[in-house]
């Protein structure tokens, strides 16, 4: 099992770097830089080239590259131009944010995904079922961010429940206890949101998985040797189902960062996906290669946790 | 057939029938953008009707009908609390000073905390009214500044001349990390030395005593008075030992900035929202407010925050947005026309990298002055400003804008829309359809091709576009989209030339001027200008451009003679033509007092609420 984990963890490695310099000459693809927005007759252009020469924006990719990954070796991942501060700062800021969003995204997708999976996989074709399948279809073919911004004008605006933007309100202490509340009031209406969506594909699995579980030939020896019908349930065939779910786990990880690209923009929920689009925008290298790539690593973590959760669940499955 | 294969059948037909839905609805979606391109045609054909239609409620809307301050309805109350929208739909940078600051969005969080020690008036002359007085002496190169005796830090300590200094020292330092030096700087005497690390301090920035700054200028020009003289201070006790380099990431600036204006920052969330309080030693006097909280509005909530009160003032509103939302019940509109113009470039030459220099090409395809006349002539300004913008842009006459009032020369009348004169000057030119294909070909009897680059963002580029292609294709000219395609922002400067690398593909472009407090248009038009992208010369413009920061000029009548001339110069030369001018709107809450979008307008201390809570949109 260890062995599997250091294992993997030595594959991901190249898998990151070959990823950063996928991402890096991409930005560099990119028309313009972080300075050519600066389209300003009040601006001297002057002050710009030399702003790009003390940047090394003028050099070739290559050493560019050379200089941004041995200083990322070392921890520090650079400037953003566009902030003047320094990445890691900068990222930490945002990536708090996007954490407790993405925590709460999750804790809301299951709590919604597992018992509409289960009744309408244990009932299949009652009105039940109907409704909660007709639910995943909706689901399906929503898009997020239209969703989002429905969800942001009923709750937010038409009946007042939540706030519409930001992640904290202004003006209140860090640490308090009104600011933790504050906080936990700001996310919730993007996680719901977000998790009503993305919850759909879950639901659909565990449907189609205890449906087809129930037919195993152990269900009928389970039945036979007189298990009530609760103790199948519950022992096993949830069990046996929720096998493909904890597969699902490392995808959903990913999914939510696409998810947050567009509601952290509607909400104006200052976090990652709102840095990586606007650091895209405004050509701000630094931090679009250092967003990716921590995007790069959340996935890769989340298919190693996949993983490791199957082989817990599951003694079958051996990982040599 | 049985039961089954019946409902089977009519469920794949269904199925057929949501396609076919499908393609219908993306195809009357073109049909759409078609149609308004007929409307506006149809707008351009009959130009004499557009007058009576915006007298009758159709949905057009004149920058007259509105006013740059807010009308005060009711008494004030004591103190209360003022909720500003930032809309944006990103985070606010955070570097919050004048000196470092490069987005919009910082500038309006700096806005509410600190202040220029010089104000200025609707001409955007430099004032005394300010925290600080000028004086010039005879010859205009040595200024006098005095800082008013009230004038307070917000931690108390008085704001002294070597603070104002410092900023200068800052900026002019080899390590500074931000882009406000340039010419306003180095026409300081011993500035140049200094930023390239020779002097150790500025030759021509004497403080003389705690409250008096003198700086002596190379040159005396008219453009000084105008935003020429940096007029921000920056505390030197707060940020002493701090290195240039580091300022810009230091928690002075970030988290804990200080003023002098009329509110303190309380707390900052980064990005997202700021709360000021009052500034109980402000100089100007009492401020009437007690609190004000700034956050970020997305601009696609902006209305819904605005309708339930969320937010009673916004930095600036999508136009795009008002149509719909001009009956708002709880906000009243401010507007003033915008510092910018749009316009429409011809390619005349291009950039010589080595020397820095404009260099006119006459072989050009556009070299021909009656083609550009031409052109001008094709293309309806005002039908453009009522069908895509309900009137809020208009017909643009000339290079300045009429936001410079003083300057803008309001008779002369530019070049007006007439096809058919614009067909005439094309035939007496010698561009004529020679092969019969209904395309003018050009005076040699080759096929003539306009390639036309423009900028994708928003609705409106692509139909606005097309619009102009129509309108040139009915004179008989051949414009053709570059590429095909609208541009992407960045793309598009590039070929155009922001980097002197001018693409020759592109013959002409729309681009589009926000043009500064200095009427000057020496760095939009200038022969050693990166940014005159048509890249245009001629030595009566030099002429011209010279004489308007000449130390004749500095008498406004002569200055105004000289601008009149160059107008008209760009009207008869035409190296680019401007194409419509623009309104901004501002909705405020009803609740908000003495409030104004004016250029001139520092009184923030005086904003007042009349209720405790925003009025809501019935």
């Amino acid at each position: 099992m260890w062995k599997f984990i250091v294992r993997r963890l030595f594959i991901t490695l190249p898998q990151v770097l070959l990823l950063s310099v996928l991402i890096f000459l991409m930005a560099q693809m990119m028309p313009g830089d972080a300075l050519s927005g600066l389209i300003d007759p009040n601006i001297d252009p002057a002050a710009i080239e030399k702003q790009r020469e003390t940047l090394g924006l003028n050099n070739p990719w290559y050493i560019q590259y050379t200089d941004w990954i041995t200083g990322a070796l070392q921890g520090d991942l650079g400037q953003s131009f566009r902030y003047k501060m320094p990445v890691t700062e900068l990222v930490e800021q945002r990536l708090i944010n996007t954490f407790w969003l993405s925590v709460a995204t999750l804790i809301i997708t299951y709590i919604i995904a597992i018992p509409l999976g289960i009744t309408s996989g244990r009932y299949n074709d009652s009105w039940a079922d109907q409704l909660i399948t007709g639910y995943t279809y909706i689901g399906f073919a929503t898009p997020l961010f239209i969703f989002a911004l429905v969800m942001l004008w009923v709750f937010g605006y038409q009946l007042g429940w939540f706030p519409t933007s930001g992640s904290v309100a202004p003006g209140l202490t860090p640490g308090s206890f009104d600011y933790v509340l504050s906080k936990i009031q700001h996310l919730l209406l993007p996680a719901i949101s977000m998790a009503l969506i993305t919850t759909v594909n879950t639901v659909q699995y565990l449907r189609s998985e205890i449906i087809d579980t129930k037919q195993k030939d152990f269900i009928i020896t389970a039945r036979a040797k007189g298990a009530s019908e609760s103790r199948v349930y519950n022992r096993h065939i949830l069990r046996n189902s929720l096998l493909p779910i904890a597969a699902f786990f490392g995808f959903e990880i990913t999914g939510l960062i696409g998810g947050t690209v567009f509601v952290e923009n509607i909400f104006g929920y200052p976090g990652m996906g709102d840095l990586f689009i606007q650091s895209i925008l405004l050509r701000d290298y630094s931090v679009v290669t250092t967003v990716v790539l921590l995007f790069g690593i959340a996935s890769i973590l989340g298919a190693l946790i996949s993983d490791i959760i199957l082989s817990l669940v599951d003694p079958r499955i051996r990982i040599k | 057939m049985t039961k089954a294969s019946w409902s089977k059948a009519l469920f794949a037909l269904m199925l057929v029938l949501l396609l076919a839905l499908a393609a219908c609805n993306s195809g009357s979606e073109e049909g759409g953008s078609s149609d308004s391109e007929g409307g506006s045609e149809e707008g351009g054909s009959e130009e004499g009707g557009s007058e009576e239609e915006a007298e009758e409620d159709d949905g057009l809307y004149s920058i007259e009908d509105f006013s740059p301050a807010k009308t005060n309805e009711g008494e004030a109350i004591e103190g209360g609390e003022l909720n500003f929208g930032l809309v944006s739909d990103t985070a606010f940078e955070g570097t919050l000073n004048w000196n470092f600051y490069s987005g919009a969005p910082d500038a309006e969080v700096i806005d509410w905390f600190d202040e220029p020690l010089l104000y200025n008036d609707e001409n955007f002359l430099y004032t005394n009214d300010g925290p600080a007085s000028y004086e010039p002496d005879e010859e205009g190169k040595v200024f006098t500044f005095t800082i008013k005796d009230n004038v307070n830090w917000h931690d108390g300590e008085p704001v002294k001349a070597e603070d104002w200094a410092f900023s200068f020292e800052v900026i002019g330092d080899p390590e500074y990390t931000g882009v406000r030096y340039g010419s306003d700087f180095t026409n300081i005497e011993g500035m140049e030395e200094y930023n390239a690390g020779e002097a150790d301090s500025i030759s021509g920035i004497e403080v003389v005593d705690e409250k008096t700054l003198k700086i002596t200028f190379k040159e005396s020009t008219p453009s000084l008075l105008t935003g020429g003289i940096w007029p921000y201070a920056m505390p030197k006790h707060i940020f002493e030992d701090i290195p240039v380099a580091e300022m810009a990431e230091s928690d002075e600036v970030r988290q804990n900035p200080v003023g002098i204006g009329p509110f303190k920052v309380d707390t900052i969330v980064p990005g997202e929202s700021v709360t000021y309080t009052k500034n109980e030693d402000y100089w100007q006097g009492e401020v009437q407010l007690d609190k004000v909280t700034l956050k970020v509005i997305n601009p696609s909530t902006v209305v819904q925050a605005l309708e339930t009160g969320e937010v009673d003032l916004v930095d600036s509103f999508p136009v795009d947005q008002f149509p719909d939302n001009a009956e708002m019940s709880n906000v009243e509109y401010l507007g003033m026309i915008d510092l910018a113009y749009t316009y429409i470039g011809f390619k005349l030459g291009t950039w010589d990298a080595e020397e820095k220099v404009v260099v006119p090409d006459d072989s050009k395809k556009m070299a021909d002055v009656n083609l550009r006349k031409a052109m001008w002539h094709a293309v309806d300004n005002n039908a453009v400003g009522e069908q895509f913008y309900n009137g809020l842009r208009w017909n643009a006459t000339t290079l300045i804008p009429p936001s410079h009032p003083e300057f803008h020369d309001a008779e002369n009348p530019g070049v007006e829309f007439d096809p058919e004169k614009a067909k005439q000057i094309l035939d007496e030119a010698g561009y004529e359809d020679t092969d019969g294909d209904g395309m003018r070909e050009n005076p040699e009897g080759e096929e003539l091709v306009i390639n036309f680059a423009s900028m994708s963002g928003g609705d409106t580029a692509e139909p606005l576009a097309n619009y102009y292609i129509q309108s040139w294709k009915n004179v008989g000219l051949n414009v053709q989209l570059l590429d095909g395609r609208l541009q992407e922002f960045n793309t598009f400067y590039d070929r155009v030339g922001q980097s002197g690398e001018d693409d020759p593909e592109v013959d002409i472009y729309q681009g589009a001027w926000s043009v500064g407090y200095d009427v000057n248009p020496d760095g939009l038009y200038g022969r050693d200008a990166i940014f005159n992208f048509p890249r245009y010369a001629s030595e009566e413009n030099d002429r011209l451009l010279e004489e308007g920061v000449s130390a004749e000029s500095f008498d406004v009548a002569h200055r105004q003679e000289v601008y009149k001339e160059w107008q008209q110069l760009m009207v008869d030369e035409i190296p680019v033509f401007p194409t419509v001018y623009r309104a901004v709107l501002t909705p405020v809450n009803n609740r908000v007092q003495n409030y104004s979008i004016a250029v001139d307008w520092f009184e923030r201390y005086n904003l007042a609420v009349t209720a405790e809570e925003a009025p809501t949109a019935e």
